[in-house]
């Protein structure tokens, strides 16, 4: 019976993105499939995958980090040692390291390098499987992007079908749920500005409920939501924010019509639900690396020419990405659906799937990278053995510049052949 | 320590390492003989020298900037390097950049590796097994923190041995002489052909008269079968090389390795009088001669008179233990350069490894400490590193460890909370 880890030790989101990848190795015969996670995420863990075989570590630091050094080291060494030891114990014919994270990378030491995927520990060295490497390439091309989700699932031959992972959307009667994310971070919508599209919604829809959700964080920023709606919407409105346990957001998102929202862990949570998604996407949030999963989502997706940037460095155009969201026209864009409405610095972005996995298509406002993105899409099959693009001259100088001579001069257990039989030549076979 | 790619300091190099070591230092190696097979192999190309010149100066920059990354992620108090390390000065001086101290020992003879004159002002302290004449032209190039430090023996190493029958007969003789064949020894050994004379080492080759004498083919001699050769020999030469044959017993300064190898032995040795000699050894703790005919009228005189070469053999080693070892010349080094270098060693904010945890964890980190041969005393970061040295899968609390050094650095820094 093979037995597989996955060591996932991101947030939320993260935790719901590795669903493709333990799906495909749940559908494998026999397979006990075990995860390694930051114990604050287990009670969530255990909802989302309930055969998985659970090993919480003690590894984010939001809490400990209040401790005194001494007591910080006592607490992730009662913890963790105890945990890995359970860890070790376990004869694994593959452990898949998410993260590129150091915590990931010492954690790796537990085992034989030969086993690891993604970020291994060698005898003291971090090492980058070849996969990993090649995304760091195309990162350099952000508007092209492969999905986290299927970045991670692709760690495996033959990863089960996008479509089988989440359920195609559909509302089931609970209203509208609107997720307020950090006020600090530049990827969500100040309270004035998501309460003009909340009301849009709320009016062009006819839900009556309105559910806010988020964390204790965010209760400042629900209440300004509140005070910024029109009465008749401030009303039916409940404010959730810091209320919910893992099980109720469950409970909550699973009962939703619609989920508003940036780019956040609850809209993983109702793509998984098959809750449909209406995202709003600025600043480093880019639908094609980090949208919702599925058929029946949404993204409005900032595009103006600085998008996607990076959240930890500081924005010198001024949030130019803010703009389009703050534009009436956008309003009317959501009565009307009249593409003509739109504004411009925003796309709206129709979920799709295809045979490497998540993709949105174009529904109003442009997309420039939509054919470079094809021709990416079948540079990355064919390395995959996914499927044959069609040959084309734009097919190879992709391979020229995401191949790197390193990739075929060593040998590496995730080259293209490699990840399947672990040999670097086909000629041996 | 920086190693050299190969040569006769490499064996220095590890005996300073594990001298370090024993003072309670954390010395992490750059082992650069790995990268030697790599750089000969472009000997192979038969190619242009133009080119073979430029893929050379490629491929030891590549060496240089590997130290140059290993420096950044250990950050090392001091990085010492043995002569012919393969440091550029480019990467000199990006460490001098960083605030990392450099040292070198330059375990050769100036006049003759005259190379140490390019690169010597770029380490913050030079050390040389000579005096005088260096001191004064590192001086004038602008090197101002020189040190005198003669060689040493490592006593794990090199120290008496009960032989068997058979390494007896092997390794055994009335008189001999281990190391390679220079000009002045081959024309000098000529008349030691009358004794029962073994010939050890490498570079005797086309020397009709030798020959006969030379053991193992002339295959290099590993460092414990040496050992097993001063400790089975009666009477050890030891005549200090010299690349000319007119005068044969040169009298220069330095002493070589082979001099405190062999009295650390307890071994006897007839060794070649040094200028620098005298502050070494005592005139009863080693057996000298100043020409071949004193050579020849003291092997016979100690080839018969066994209980005085017993007597110099253990006044020499005694002397080597208390002085001359690696630990001892390491000692200096680091005084010196504590002296010369302001603030150094840099004081780093740092808790002792077991500081603060309950009873029951510092048990175990203090048998971890144990397994690695650290002191209780032993920092968290050095912990780590120690840990970081380990080959192969690691345990739970190695890897916790390691892992609680990460989440520091990834969020008790953050908050200002790091001790």
């Amino acid at each position: 019976m093979p037995a597989y880890l996955v060591i996932q030790l991101a947030r939320f989101g993260d935790l719901v993105q590795t669903k493709r990848l333990l799906l495909s190795l749940l559908g494998e015969t026999e397979a006990e499939v075990h995860l390694c996670l930051d114990e604050s995420l287990v009670a969530l863990a255990r909802l989302l995958y309930p055969t998985v075989h659970l090993h919480p570590v003690c590894a984010h630091g939001t809490v400990l980090a209040k401790l005194p050094p001494a007591e910080q080291a006592r607490v992730l060494l009662e913890r963790n040692v105890t945990a890995f030891r359970e860890l070790a114990g376990i004869r694994f014919s593959r452990v898949y390291n998410l993260n590129f994270s150091p915590l990931n990378y010492r954690l790796a030491a537990l085992f034989d390098p030969q086993s690891v995927r993604g970020h291994v520990w060698q005898n003291g060295q971090e090492i980058v499987g070849q996969w990993s490497r090649l995304a760091m390439r195309w990162s350099a091309m952000r508007r092209i992007g492969l999905n986290i989700a299927d970045f991670w699932a692709w760690h495996h031959a033959s990863p089960v079908p996008a479509t089988e992972v989440n359920p195609v959307a559909k509302g089931k009667g609970g209203g509208l749920g609107v997720v307020m994310a950090g006020r600090e971070s530049r990827r969500s919508l100040p309270p004035k500005v998501l309460a003009a599209l909340v009301t849009a919604l709320l009016d062009i829809r006819g839900d009556d409920a309105l559910v806010l959700l988020g964390s204790k964080a965010e209760l400042q920023a629900a209440r300004q939501l509140e005070r910024e709606l029109p009465g008749r919407h401030a009303r039916v409105l409940k404010n959730l924010c810091g209320a919910t346990g893992w099980g109720s957001l469950v409970d909550v998102v699973g009962g939703l019509d619609l989920v508003l929202t940036p780019d956040t862990g609850t809209m993983h949570l109702a793509a998984h639900l098959g809750i449909p998604v209406l995202a709003t996407f600025l600043s480093s949030a880019w639908c094609f690396e980090t949208g919702p999963y599925g058929l029946g989502h949404q993204v409005l997706q900032a595009n103006i020419e600085c998008a996607p940037c990076l959240e930890s460095q500081p924005c010198t155009a001024q949030v130019a990405c803010l703009q389009p969201f703050m534009d009436t026209d956008i309003v009317r864009y959501l009565s009307t659906l009249d593409a003509n409405h739109l504004p411009s610095g925003v796309t709206v972005f129709n979920s799709d799937t295809d045979k490497l996995g998540q993709t949105f298509t174009a529904k109003a406002g442009p997309d420039p990278q939509s054919e470079l993105r094809g021709r990416f899409r079948d540079f990355l099959s064919e390395h995959l053995s996914a499927g044959q693009g069609e040959p084309s001259q734009m097919l190879n100088e992709l391979a020229e510049r995401l191949y790197m001579e390193r990739d075929w001069m060593v040998p590496d257990a995730e080259s293209s052949s490699g990840r399947f039989s672990g040999i670097s030549s086909s000629i041996i076979t | 320590m920086v190693l050299p790619l190969y040569g006769g300091s490499l064996p220095i190099g590890r005996y300073c390492t594990a001298a370090l070591r024993q003072l309670g230092h954390l010395v992490e190696v750059f082992e650069a003989p790995d990268f030697y097979p790599s750089y000969k192999a472009l000997h192979g190309l038969k190619v242009g020298t133009d080119r073979l010149q430029y893929l050379e100066n490629s491929y030891l920059q590549v060496v240089s900037q590997s130290v140059l990354a290993k420096a950044e992620t250990f950050e090392p108090d001091l990085v010492l390097a043995q002569a012919q390390a393969p440091l550029t000065i480019q990467a000199l001086k990006r460490l001098k950049r960083d605030g990392i101290t450099t040292a070198m020992w330059f375990v050769e003879d100036f006049r003759l590796f005259t190379y140490w004159k390019g690169f010597a002002p770029y380490y913050d302290v030079f050390a040389v097994i000579q005096r005088d004449e260096i001191f004064k032209e590192l001086q004038a190039i602008g090197v101002g923190n020189a040190l005198y430090l003669p060689l040493a023996a490592q006593p794990e190493v090199h120290k008496p041995l009960e032989l068997s029958a058979a390494e007896i007969r092997k390794f055994g003789s009335d008189v001999s002489f281990m190391g390679a064949g220079y000009a002045n020894r081959r024309v000098a050994f000529r008349d030691l052909i009358r004794h029962d004379f073994k010939l050890w080492g490498t570079e005797w080759e086309g020397d009709s008269v030798l020959e006969p004498y030379v053991q193992m083919a002339g295959a290099r001699v590993s460092s414990e079968d040496c050992v097993k050769i001063f400790n089975a020999t009666k009477v050890n030469i030891n005549l200090h090389s010299s690349v000319q044959a007119k005068e044969l017993v040169t009298g220069g300064d330095f002493i070589n390795p082979r001099t405190f190898e062999i009295a650390a032995c307890r071994a006897f040795q007839l060794v070649d009088r040094r200028i620098l000699m005298p502050e070494a050894f005592a005139d009863d703790e080693l057996a000298t001669f100043g020409s071949m005919e004193e050579l020849q009228d003291k092997i016979a005189h100690y080839l018969a008179h066994p209980d005085e070469r017993a007597a110099i053999a253990a006044r020499g080693q005694e002397r080597v233990l208390r002085e001359h070892t690696y630990c001892a010349r390491m000692r200096t080094l680091l005084d010196f350069v504590g002296e010369r270098v302001p603030g150094w060693p840099k004081q780093r904010a740092s808790l002792q490894a077991v500081e603060g945890l309950p009873p029951e964890l510092a048990q175990d980190i203090s048998a971890l400490l144990d397994r690695l041969a650290l002191p209780a005393s032993t920092s968290f970061e050095d912990l780590v590193w120690a840990i970081r040295q380990q080959q192969g899968r690691l345990g739970e609390l190695e890897t916790a460890v390691l892992f609680l050094d990460e989440w520091r650095k990834l969020y008790a820094r953050k908050t200002g909370q790091d001790g």
